[in-house]
C-alpha cells in the first residue's frame, strides 16, 4: 500500500490511463493527459487552470501567541479566549464524566486527553497510531472511538489516562476496500444507545454505493450495524434535538459547481430511510448535471436550511446550557471549517441557528474573525471544527489548522 | 501576521526583501542556534550546494514543518534526516522552518540541457505540476517550491513517489508520479532545477 501517512478527503483516482510512456517526450504518439488531482474531480473544462485547492492543516500545531487571536468576535456580553493549545489536527470533542476534554484528529494519528488541573489544562496524548481518530464519545466511563475503519471502546478510560487500556472492537471492516473517500468517521451517540456515524461519498461525485453517502448506526451492545438515512455525501456532525430527539445534522455539498453552488446543508431526519439527494440532487433543489438526469429533487428530503456554497459545516451541537442568554436554549451552533472552493471565500466562522415561533431556522454568525481576506490565499488563519458545550454552559470550538482549542463564555449584558 | 501568504504581510515583506538585497544571505537574519547542524548539508542560509541536499531557502515554512514532521513520525525515512528531527519538538520545526522560508533562495546553479525546458514545461503542465505548485513552481502552503530546486534531489523525489516509497501528504503527488516515465522524471527534473526563483 502506499506510505501516505495522512488520510486524506481526497480520493485518489482508480481510472489512470498511461499516458506518457514515451522513451522520448519529442517521439511521444497522442496521449490521454494523465489523471488530475483527485480532488480536482467533477471540474467542468473552464475549471482546469482554476487556482483553488483545499488547504491543509499545519501538522506540528501553532502557538496561539502566533496568531492573531486577539481578532476573535463574539457578540456583546460574550467573551471569547484561548483555552488549550499544542493539540494539532483537534478536531472532535467529548466530555467525561470527570470532567476530561477527548479530542480527536483526522489527518494525524491521536486522540488527546485535556486535564483541567486547577485552571490549568495539561493535554496529553492518550492514544496514538490510529487510523484518523475522528470520532470520539464518551459514555458511562467508556470512550469510544471512531477510526476509518472500525469503532473502538476504551473502558473505565478516565482513570486509566496515563496507560490507556487495549482497545475493544465495537464493529470492524467499515473500510472494506480500503479506497481513499469520505471515510473519516463522525461519532455521536444516539438517544436510542447506538452509535451513529457517517460513511461519505467515496469522490466529490460519484456513484455511492449502498453503504456509502449515509448515516448508518450501530448497537454497542450487540455489534449490529445499519444505515439510517442515505443521499448525504458526507455528514462530520450531528445532534439529536433535545425535545423532539429527531437528528439534525450537517452535509457537504459538491464541488466545482460555482462559487453559489450548491450549498451545503443542514438537514433534520424524521425517519428511518430517507434519502436526502446524492448524488442526484444537491441542497433539495438542484439535479447534479450528470447524475441528475432523468430525476426530480421531489423524490427526496429537502434541507431545513441552506448554509453557504462549499461553507463546510463540521461540528454542530443544540445549546442546553445554563450559561448563555435564554433566547440561545436548544439553538444550534455550528462551525463552518471552508470554504475553499468559491474564489470568493466565506465562512470560517461558528454560526448560530435559531428557530423562530414556526420552527423555521435562520442563522447569524456567532464566533467571527477566522476569515482574514475573502480573496487571499490562504484567506484564513484558522478553522474552526468542532463545538461543545461544556457543563458550566460555555462553549469549546477546536480549530484544527493550529491545534488550539478556544471557549466562548458569557458575562452578561 | 503569519507570512504564510503569499498575498500578507506586504510592508513588512517588502522592507525585508529590501534589506535582503543589500546584504549577502545568512547575514540578513541571525542563524538560530537549532539551524546550525542543518547548514552543514543545506547550505548556508539553507542554499544547497550538492545535487542530492534540497536547499530550503524560500520554501513555504508549512512545507518545512511538515517534512520534519514527517521524518519524526518515521512517514518519511533517511539515514541523515531521520536522527536529525528525531528529538525535534513541533516548536522547534516551527522555529527551523520560520527561519528557512525567510531566506532569500539563491540563483539556480543547474543549467537545463537544451530542449528540455520547452519538454520539461510540457511535462509541467501535462502532469498537472503547476496546478498545485502555481504556474511558476514557487510553491505555497505545504505544497514545496520547486523551480531551483536541486537535480538529484528532485529525481530521487519523483523516483520515491512513483515507488510508492516517498510518504505523501494527500495522496497527490503519488497519484501524480504514477505516470510518469524515468524520463519524464529525469527531464522534470533537468526543467524544474534550472529555473530561478524570482529574488526580490
Amino acid at each position: 500500500m502506499s506510505p501516505a501517512p495522512f488520510r486524506s478527503h481526497i480520493s485518489l483516482t482508480s481510472a489512470l490511463v498511461c499516458a506518457l510512456t514515451a522513451a522520448a517526450a519529442q517521439a511521444q504518439a497522442p496521449a490521454a493527459p494523465a489523471a488530475p488531482p483527485s480532488w480536482q474531480q467533477g471540474r467542468n473544462a473552464e475549471q482546469e487552470k482554476s487556482p483553488l485547492h483545499p488547504f491543509a492543516i499545519e501538522v506540528t500545531g501553532k502557538s496561539a501567541k502566533q496568531l492573531p487571536v486577539d481578532k476573535l468576535k463574539v457578540p456583546d456580553g460574550f467573551k471569547v479566549e484561548v483555552w488549550a493549545e499544542g493539540l494539532p489536527g483537534a478536531r472532535s470533542m467529548a466530555l467525561g464524566s470527570k470532567g476530561t476534554v477527548f479530542v480527536g484528529t483526522r489527518q494525524l494519528k491521536d486522540v488527546y486527553a485535556i486535564v483541567d488541573r486547577g485552571g490549568k489544562r495539561e493535554v496529553k496524548t492518550l492514544l496514538k497510531d490510529l487510523d484518523s481518530p475522528n470520532g470520539v464519545v464518551f459514555s458511562r466511563g467508556t470512550l469510544y472511538v471512531a477510526e476509518r475503519h472500525r469503532i473502538t471502546r476504551y473502558d473505565g478510560i478516565e482513570s486509566r489516562l496515563d496507560n490507556p487500556p487495549e482497545a475493544k472492537v465495537v464493529v470492524d471492516g467499515l473500510d472494506p476496500q480500503k479506497q481513499p473517500g469520505h471515510f473519516w468517521k463522525f461519532l455521536a451517540l444516539g438517544p436510542d444507545g447506538k452509535l451513529y456515524y457517517n460513511v461519505g461519498a467515496p469522490g466529490n461525485i460519484v456513484m455511492p454505493s449502498y453503504f456509502q453517502a449515509s448515516i448508518s448506526r450501530v448497537d454497542p451492545k450487540t455489534g449490529i450495524i445499519e444505515n439510517y438515512v442515505q443521499g448525504v455525501r458526507n455528514s462530520v456532525g450531528f445532534d439529536w434535538h433535545p425535545q423532539t430527539k429527531q437528528l439534525w445534522f450537517g452535509n457537504h455539498g459538491r464541488d466545482w459547481l460555482g462559487d453559489e453552488s450548491p450549498n451545503d446543508t443542514l438537514h433534520v431526519a424524521t425517519r428511518k430511510g430517507q434519502h436526502f439527494g446524492y448524488p442526484y440532487c444537491h441542497q433539495g433543489d438542484t439535479l447534479d448535471p450528470e447524475f441528475g438526469k432523468n430525476r426530480s429533487c421531489s423524490e427526496f428530503t429537502p434541507p431545513a436550511l441552506k448554509l453557504g456554497a462549499h461553507i463546510a459545516p463540521i461540528g454542530m451541537r443544540f445549546y442546553t446550557g445554563k450559561m448563555f442568554p435564554a433566547e440561545y436554549q436548544n439553538n444550534i451552533f455550528i462551525a463552518f471549517r471552508g470554504s475553499w472552493n468559491r474564489t470568493i471565500k466565506q465562512g470560517y466562522n461558528v454560526t448560530r441557528v435559531s428557530f423562530d415561533a414556526d420552527g423555521k431556522p435562520k442563522m447569524e454568525p456567532f464566533l467571527t474573525g477566522f476569515l482574514q481576506d475573502e480573496k487571499a490565499d490562504p484567506p484564513m488563519w484558522g478553522r474552526p471544527n468542532d463545538v461543545m458545550v461544556m457543563r458550566d454552559g460555555s462553549l469549546l470550538v477546536s480549530d484544527d489548522q493550529n491545534g488550539i482549542i478556544y471557549r466562548v463564555s458569557y458575562a452578561g449584558k | 501576521m503569519s507570512g504564510r501568504s503569499r498575498n500578507s504581510g506586504g510592508a513588512a515583506a517588502m522592507f525585508a526583501a529590501a534589506l535582503c538585497f543589500f546584504l549577502p544571505y545568512a547575514a540578513a537574519d541571525e542563524v538560530p542556534r537549532k539551524a546550525q547542524a542543518c547548514v552543514a548539508c543545506h547550505g548556508l542560509g539553507g542554499n544547497s550546494t550538492d545535487p542530492a541536499m534540497p536547499s530550503l531557502a524560500g520554501q513555504p515554512a508549512q512545507f518545512i514543518s511538515m517534512q520534519l514532521f514527517m521524518f519524526r513520525e518515521g512517514n518519511r525515512k533517511d539515514p541523515q534526516m531521520s536522527p536529525m528531527a528525531s528529538s525535534l519538538s513541533n516548536a522547534d520545526m516551527n522555529e527551523l522552518a520560520a527561519y528557512f522560508s525567510r531566506q532569500r533562495p539563491a540563483a539556480a546553479s543547474h543549467e537545463t540541457a537544451s530542449g528540455n525546458a520547452a519538454a520539461g514545461r510540457r511535462l509541467a503542465e501535462q502532469h498537472h505540476c503547476v496546478q498545485c505548485h502555481g504556474p511558476a513552481l514557487l510553491g505555497l502552503q505545504h505544497i514545496p517550491r520547486l523551480a531551483g530546486q536541486q537535480f538529484a534531489y528532485l529525481r530521487t523525489q519523483l523516483r520515491g513517489f512513483k515507488a510508492r516509497t516517498r510518504a505523501d501528504f494527500d495522496g497527490n503527488m503519488t497519484s501524480a508520479a504514477e505516470l510518469l516515465s524515468e524520463n519524464d522524471i529525469e527531464i522534470l527534473a533537468d526543467y524544474l532545477s534550472g529555473l530561478t526563483p524570482p529574488r526580490d
